[in-house]
């Protein structure tokens, strides 16, 4: 065992620096001013999911890979609805590739929900939570 | 335990190492730093580049994504443990993660990160985790197949005069006694083996 200090802990110490509201309020005006870029790049990702879909060649591997795109970059502007819905297709595809399956049916369904989430503003949450069950409801046929 | 919104931090000085392969996950992630009143961050598309960052540069904080391809976050952490130049093998680590099966949750416990962060998260929570970074009270473990953080927390209880989170919280202040003390053979008999029987 090795007692060590690191210098993050003596800096955030230090005389000075900001209140964690006033930092946290700050960090939210510039993550806003990314969300129109975000946007349009979870778009990109989203219509990339389509392809696969449409062309039906993918490996699991190759959708899940797209889906963790979506939930990462939904994941860090607090996009919940889209997060959900990314996640149950990369728990969908994670569990297909285990078994070395797919099902486009299933695949297909959760990008279209996601391209309607896309085109929803987050405060549409409540009622697109139906359409989140739903998907869940899918990936949980395919026990994990 | 929420962060109370009056508590200072100070970010100024400090050096962070960002590393996402996602483009705009990274940019995310470095206005969300620089809202936070950081001055100095690298920002990586990869784990060997973040390596040859640690190699070259002061850091305080790492906040790395977990699944990239080629190098990981997971591969990035051991190294780090492992094989940085010495000042920075303890550097606090927060790892990132999307979808996250056991399997990786293991895998980012087992690699040394001080934190495991899964998106969706707000400004304050990221905030949070990098105060309790900062203020990391458990030693390090170094061994042949662990290097990091004690992976073991101590529950210490809410503090004093705050509710904990669950209804049975309680404080690790004593207090004073209540009841009379027990003599000795109620002690004795507390610690005499008994038959059990299931």
């Amino acid at each position: 065992m090795v007692k060590a200090q690191s210098r993050l802990s003596q800096q955030v110490a230090k005389p000075g620096g900001m209140t964690a509201d006033m930092a946290t309020q700050r960090a939210r005006r510039d993550l806003a001013a990314q969300a129109g870029d975000a946007k349009v790049s979870l778009g990109v990702t989203i219509g990339r999911l389509e392809a696969l879909c449409a062309a039906k060649t993918a490996t699991a591997g190759e959708v899940y890979a797209e889906s963790s795109v979506v939930l990462d970059v939904a994941g860090m502007f607090d996009l919940r609805t889209l997060c959900d819905a990314a996640y149950s297709l990369c728990e969908l595809t994670d569990r297909l590739r285990s078994r070395e399956r797919q099902d486009w049916t299933a695949a297909g369904v959760h990008v279209g929900a996601l391209r309607l989430i896309w085109g929803q503003d987050e405060s549409a949450a409540p009622q697109l939570k139906s359409v989140v069950d739903g998907l869940w409801a899918i990936t949980d046929r395919f026990a994990a | 335990m929420a962060l109370d919104p009056n508590i200072r931090i100070n970010l100024d000085r400090s050096v962070v190492l960002l590393v996402d392969d996602n483009p705009q996950a990274l940019e995310a992630l470095s206005a969300l730093v620089r809202g936070f009143g950081v001055r100095k961050q690298f920002k990586c598309a990869s784990g060997s580049e973040a390596m040859t960052i640690v190699q070259s540069q002061e850091l305080d904080l790492v906040i790395t994504d977990a699944q990239m391809p080629d190098m990981d976050g997971h591969d990035l952490v051991r190294w780090l443990r492992r094989d940085a130049p010495p000042e920075l093998i303890y550097t606090p680590v927060i790892m990132l993660t999307g979808h996250a099966p056991r399997s990786m949750v293991e895998k980012s416990r087992d690699s040394g990160a001080n934190f495991i962060l899964t998106r969706p998260f707000t400004p304050e929570i990221l905030l949070q985790r990098i105060y309790w970074a900062a203020r990391d009270e458990r030693q390090m473990v170094k061994s042949d197949r662990y290097v990091g953080p004690d992976r073991r927390f101590k529950n210490l209880g809410p503090p004093l005069g705050q509710n904990g989170r669950r209804h049975d919280d309680l404080s690790t202040h004593v207090g004073a006694g209540t009841d009379p003390n027990l003599d000795q053979n109620e002690v004795d008999r507390m610690f005499k083996p008994a038959r059990v029987q299931f």
